[in-house]
């Protein structure tokens, strides 16, 4: 598959456990994602970058840097699951080359193994921001 | 015990701090957390509540059903829950997912049940105890119950129901209820063929019986958004329905226990399968502009 290969080592750790265990590193990424930069955080800011497809308020900016793509997000701690996802495509995406993000399979829940424990409307709100990224990557 | 003594069963509601008060019997009591989001349950929980998902634990995998009998006793013996054990539910959302869990369990037959006003949100604004160690209990035993056929309808009782004018509540948005709304972005294979309602159903999204705090409203204010404004009368037998049924129990809740129906039904199947039905009429509002 033609994929950055740090997306590819993700996905392979998420294939390599039991569903049970793919949640507890879901949960290790929505512990993880790092904290909007300052200048993002006025909230009048933050609302442009809003991902409205989701029930839970999200908010991602993508910048490009010489080629590299730059990915900040806030999302409620509420929502871990959405956290956990947000935080995967920042750890695979930031700072790399946009050609990886734009790239990226569509279907990456699915290749994470999650599918199956996220519900429907969860997913489809996954599916937007993999979207965003994508888009802006492009 | 409960929050406002003028519900209809006031009994089945308690409120945290009769959870705070009683967690501790867990011989008696079993608390059990029921979210939309999987994982929410590991980030912190009432130390003695035990997590019951609804699509990995309350959901066929195969059959477009709920586990059967044996597998539902199976799931409360393995959290130490016996047909005796009063089960507190309370979850994320206004409590629609504890609402839909209780629906499952009093499916099932499981009479003993009580709601938490306010749910997680309320527990944890109030800064009470919160753990992320799963408790473990010994394991009950549980013998499967009689199945309670009268709050679940399928699609042709909805038909007959439809057809005998009776009253239904779509407690979908707006947007959904007018037909403006088929299928989400991105996902049309998973959406409806059709956009609309059932024919005769009033819409009351489901979120307008509860409080800015997650809590239940007071029953004149329910009374005025069921009553006064979507025209049931006491006594009526209603047919509550969303897009899969979960949606709908929160509204099937808030009707039984709060207002006093006697005879409501959660349509499960709800606009997924009506919607797409060969032979199922619609109604649709909404008028491309």
């Amino acid at each position: 598959m033609d994929m950055s290969s740090t997306l590819a080592e993700i996905i392979e750790t998420f294939q390599s456990v039991d569903a049970d265990t793919r949640l507890d590193l879901l949960l290790d990424y929505a512990n993880n994602l790092p904290a909007l930069p300052e200048k993002y955080r006025d909230e009048a800011v933050r609302d442009l970058g809003r991902i409205h497809e989701c029930m839970t308020p999200v908010f991602l900016f993508m910048e490009k840097d010489a080629g590299n793509l730059r990915i900040y997000a806030e999302v409620a701690q509420e929502a871990p699951t959405v956290r956990g996802f947000v935080s995967i495509l920042v750890s695979a995406f930031d700072g790399q080359p946009c050609q990886d993000a734009a790239t990226a399979p569509a279907d990456l829940l699915k290749l994470l193994g999650l599918d199956g424990q996220i519900r429907m409307n969860r997913a489809v709100g996954l599916s937007a921001i993999l979207g965003r990224v994508k888009k802006a990557a492009a | 015990m409960a929050n406002d003594p003028t519900y209809a069963h006031p009994e089945v509601l308690v409120s945290t701090e009769w959870v705070e008060k009683n967690r501790s019997q867990t011989d008696k009591y079993r608390i059990v957390e029921s979210d939309e989001d999987v994982l929410l349950y590991s980030t912190g929980h009432i130390p003695e509540a035990v997590k019951i998902d609804w699509i990995n634990d309350l959901n066929d995998p195969v059959v477009r059903d709920y586990i059967d009998g044996d597998r539902f006793a199976e799931l409360c013996a393995k959290h130490g829950i016996s047909n005796d054990t009063t089960v507190v539910f309370y979850g994320d959302k206004s409590n629609w997912w504890a609402c839909y869990a209780m629906w499952v369990f009093k499916l099932n037959g499981h009479d003993k049940c009580l709601i938490m006003d306010g749910g997680r949100k309320k527990w944890v604004d109030e800064m009470k105890p919160i753990a992320k160690e799963t408790p473990k209990y010994p394991a009950a035993t549980y013998t499967p119950a009689a199945k309670n056929p009268a709050i679940r309808a399928f699609k042709d009782q909805v038909l007959s129901h439809m057809k005998a004018k009776k009253p239904m509540i779509d407690v979908r948005s707006p947007q959904e209820f007018s037909g403006e709304r088929t299928h989400m972005a991105e996902y049309p294979q998973e959406g409806v063929l059709r956009g609309g309602h059932i024919p005769g159903a009033k819409n009351v999204p489901w979120a307008k019986s509860v409080a800015e705090n997650g809590t239940f409203k007071p029953r004149p204010e329910l009374e005025k958004l069921y009553l006064s404004e979507a025209g049931l009368k006491p006594g009526d037998d209603v047919v509550a329905y969303c897009r899969i049924g979960e949606r709908s129990s929160h509204t099937w809740f808030v009707l039984t226990y709060l207002l006093g129906f006697e005879q409501v039904k959660n349509y499960d199947g709800s606009w997924t399968e009506w919607g797409n039905s060969v032979g199922a009429p619609i109604e649709k509002t909404y008028k491309p502009g």
